[in-house]
């Protein structure tokens, strides 16, 4: 029997076989003899998750756009598919043409959220690849990227490249690379000495890690002779406009989380809110120009047939000409039916034109995360906006017809009191308020609030990453402090989870090389699709440190000293580590640092020759 | 002017469900450029309908979908869109252009032709039974209803049944009032053979309704 037709005969018996079908439109076909180089790019959760995100979608596209190879996309099975696997002996399979992951040449694999790290030893465990790097003798080299790559070291030990910053140049150049080991007939160990000269590639196998008798990191080095940078600095596309993006998206058949064409308006933030590893990480602000996006948004209306085209960025409403691109993009598409949509709202941009624009095709909950409670607790994480920008805001939403507001808020942040805590229903108080200032027949009825309050994780590459964690019993306290607090408002949802998520989350976030034990460990014992609620086994977490004598407190709840050598130190993500302290420095004081639109704030980003040019 | 089209639903694709189907029709019906009607209301929608929904699982070479257009289009033109619209795996088999008098192919169906292969054990004492569930006047079966459970003449439901040497090839009632499917089938023999129902694939072969003069033709021709 062959591969096809034994996966066939598994999917009579699994939940969702969509997931593991393939066949979808726009997905590319090529024919396996006519390529030297096959990429699979694992997303290491499900398929619903995994196929909503962006950034996979582009690097498909920019592979595939090349003739000597071919990417296809592989997923995590769920836990019901993995055990049907195993007992029929299948391995993890590519969806396109349904071939053993171990017969690819490289394997990428996305890191988005550390709370998928143990899928991804399930994913190399499911296609027969040996877990660690050490103990591989061929199959696919295994390079990791994404946002959790600029503190890989936890997973060091079963990875071969890290791939720093944008992807779109270096993960060709890896390909190209590959090409011309291949046909050197080097060894194995001599295509990660030659990676480790591409920009933004960090071959971890090349560096010594010493520590100090405390535990902490003395230093990372590379090895004598290895040729690899002291430093790694990410790769970064300068040019928007020019870089690859797909003019065509695979077209699902079953529902996935976002099912529908996104527009990537621009990449990077300039706001500098200090808990936010995304707004230092994807630095500098690069725009797509207006006539690039609509060319871009023809395309893809034409060939995929959504009805819904959802502007992305990290901050959208700092597009520096939205209502422009808004009104064209409505005018352009209305006749086609297709609906326009902002992810990512803030309170403090004029919101209003743009409201007037979206709300003509669709009306959706209108989603504001003011993160804090008070003025104070607001200027200490340099959220720039003030209670009157949320107030202007959700009246003008009110006005303008809409009923629902989503309110998202952490708990647990630096110096955070009370007093900040029950800020935050003395703002969904106000937020109430402003809904019934508006005369009832101009108001939409069904008055929704939702408050959401998710517990703070200090991030490595943040002015944070000093920060410790605050204490399990202490999170719990807050949360029924500020549960009570809401629970005497009408109309108001809160919504809040166990902190123990968010303490293995933090774990991982400023984790060291050591962790990888750990690691291995809970994945023996059964964790995997941690970030699922009801796959989430935070006991046999606790058990995998105690087995592997590491004291997970150790890097959740200490406090780390400024002259601290962090584990990702040797890894630079274009903010220098001397702007997050002086950021740090000034969070003590609840003392903002400005839009770096407004004036250069030295974060280290012109080392890069051209970036923010004209700011 | 409507577009009547026929399309096949290869292996690989047996376990889009019908929801997820007629989801994935409303994108291909955009992405086909052709004048597509849309339904009034506060959320429009293209004008289309089914012939028939096919069960999880199932293979066919006779889906039927109706397209509605808000300007004449020739055949020629409607076809090229529509296939280069859909995945290889939903093959585009036959358009035929109607004008809006045309019944829905939904009210014309009556029955489907459906072949079925049988593996594994009990196969060949399932096929074995079809004989003697051609002789009997009756063969009851439970079917569950909106107001419970109601015993059927399955027997009347079967129009045509004939053994093929891997399983068999039936005709079977598929009107509102008056369904049989192939997989109920397939246990009511097995429950005549004493056996556990075989893995079976079910693939429809054609969708049929009657003319004018009550004669039975595939629902394309009607």
């Amino acid at each position: 029997m062959s591969l096809s037709e034994s996966i066939e005969n598994l999917l009579m018996s699994v939940q969702k076989p969509v997931r593991y079908m393939g066949g979808e439109f726009n997905a590319v076909m090529k024919d396996p003899g006519a390529v030297d180089v096959r990429y699979a790019f694992l997303f290491p959760d499900t398929y619903e998750v995994g196929m909503s995100h962006l950034g996979m979608k582009i690097l498909y596209h920019a592979i595939n756009a090349r003739p000597d190879a071919w990417c296809e996309r592989v997923f995590s099975p769920w836990v019901d598919m993995a055990g049907l696997m195993r007992r029929d002996g299948i391995p993890l399979f590519s969806l396109e043409s349904r071939t053993p992951v171990k017969d690819f040449d490289l394997l990428g694999i996305t890191l988005q959220y550390e709370m998928s790290f143990t899928n991804i030893l399930e994913a190399l465990d499911l296609a027969g690849i040996p877990l660690r790097r050490e103990d591989r003798t061929e199959g696919p080299f295994v390079i990791c990227g994404g946002p959790c790559a600029y503190n890989p070291e936890p997973l060091v030990p079963f990875v071969d490249l890290i791939a720093l910053g944008d992807g779109e140049e270096e993960t060709i150049q890896t390909i190209e690379v590959y090409k011309r080991w291949k046909e050197s007939g080097l060894p194995r160990d001599e295509y990660l000495r030659m990676a480790a000269q591409i920009p933004g590639i960090y071959v971890p196998s090349l560096y010594d890690v010493e520590y100090n008798v405390d535990g902490t990191v003395k230093a990372v080095t590379p090895k004598p002779g290895s040729g690899a940078p002291a430093v790694v600095r990410k790769a970064m596309v300068k040019d928007l406009d020019a870089a690859a993006y797909p003019e065509k998206l695979i077209v699902p058949y079953g529902e996935i989380v976002h099912n529908r064409i996104m527009l990537e308006i621009f990449r990077g933030c300039t706001r500098g809110c200090r808990f936010c590893q995304a707004g230092m990480i994807y630095r500098p602000i690069r725009e797509r120009s207006i006539p690039r996006l609509m060319d871009m948004a023809e395309k893809l209306v034409s060939s995929t047939g959504y009805d819904e085209i959802s502007l992305m960025s990290l901050s959208s409403g700092d597009y520096s000409c939205l209502p422009e691109l808004a009104h064209r993009m409505v005018e352009r598409f209305a006749a086609k039916r297709v609906k326009i949509s902002l992810p990512s709202q803030r309170i403090d941009t004029v919101l209003t034109d743009t409201l007037k624009e979206t709300q003509k095709v669709r009306k959706t909950a209108l989603t504001l995360a003011p993160e804090a409670g008070t003025q104070r607790l607001r200027d200490v994480i340099n959220k720039g906006v003030t209670e009157a920008d949320l107030i202007r805001s959700v009246t003008d939403a009110f006005d303008q017809g809409w009923s629902a507001v989503k309110l998202y808020f952490m708990l647990g942040l630096p110096t955070e009191t009370d007093e900040d805590v029950l800020g935050i229903a003395d703002l969904a108080e106000k937020v109430r308020r402003c809904y019934f200032s508006i005369p009832k027949e101009r108001r939409a009825p069904g008055l929704r609030i939702t408050v959401s309050a998710s517990v703070f994780v200090p991030k490595n590459d943040t002015p944070f990453q000093w920060s410790p964690q605050l204490g399990f019993d202490e999170v719990v306290r807050r949360q029924q402090l500020l549960r009570q607090a809401l629970s005497r408002l009408k109309g108001v949802d809160f919504k809040y989870h166990a902190p123990d998520v968010s303490y293995i989350e933090a774990v991982f976030a400023r984790g060291d090389r050591r962790l990888g034990e750990a690691l291995e460990r809970a994945w023996r014992l059964g964790c995997r699709f941690d970030g699922w609620s009801d796959q989430f086994r935070y006991d046999l977490w606790l058990q995998a440190f105690r087995d592997v004598g590491l004291d997970p407190d150790f890097y959740v709840t200490r406090e780390r000293s400024t002259d601290e050598v962090f584990p990702w130190d040797h890894l630079d993500c274009g903010v220098t580590k001397g702007y997050f302290l002086r950021e740090w420095e000034k969070a003590q004081h609840a003392e903002c640092t400005p839009d770096c639109r407004k004036g250069c704030t030295g974060c280290g980003m012109k080392r890069y020759p051209g970036a923010c040019e004209g700011r | 002017m409507r577009a009547l089209i026929r399309f096949g639903k290869q292996p690989r694709l047996r376990f889009i469900s019908h929801l997820d189907l007629q989801r994935f029709f409303q994108r291909a019906v955009n992405r086909t450029g052709l004048p597509i009607a849309y339904s009034q209301g506060f959320n429009p929608h293209p004008v289309m309908s089914f012939g028939s929904a096919l069960a999880l699982g199932w293979t066919s070479e006779y889906e039927v979908i109706d397209i509605k257009l808000s300007a004449p289009m020739g055949r020629k033109r409607t076809e090229d869109a529509v296939r280069a619209a859909l995945p290889e795996d939903l093959p585009v088999l036959e358009v035929r252009m109607v004008d809006d008098r045309h019944a829905a192919p939904m009210a014309l169906v009556k029955m489907s032709d459906y072949r079925v292969t049988l593996e594994g054990e009990g196969a060949s004492a399932v096929i074995a039974q079809i004989p003697a569930f051609l002789a009997r006047e009756r063969v009851e079966a439970v079917k569950k209803t909106k107001s419970g459970e109601k015993v059927i003449n399955a027997r009347t439901m079967v129009i045509g049944l004939e053994p093929t040497e891997v399983g068999f090839d039936a005709r079977l009632m598929l009107t509102e009032r008056e369904s049989m499917k192939p997989d109920v089938l397939i246990e009511l023999l097995a429950d005549m053979a004493g056996v556990e129902p075989p893995r079976a694939r079910i693939h429809r072969v054609a969708l049929l309704g009657e003319d004018g003069e009550g004669n039975l033709r595939p629902l394309m021709e009607l």
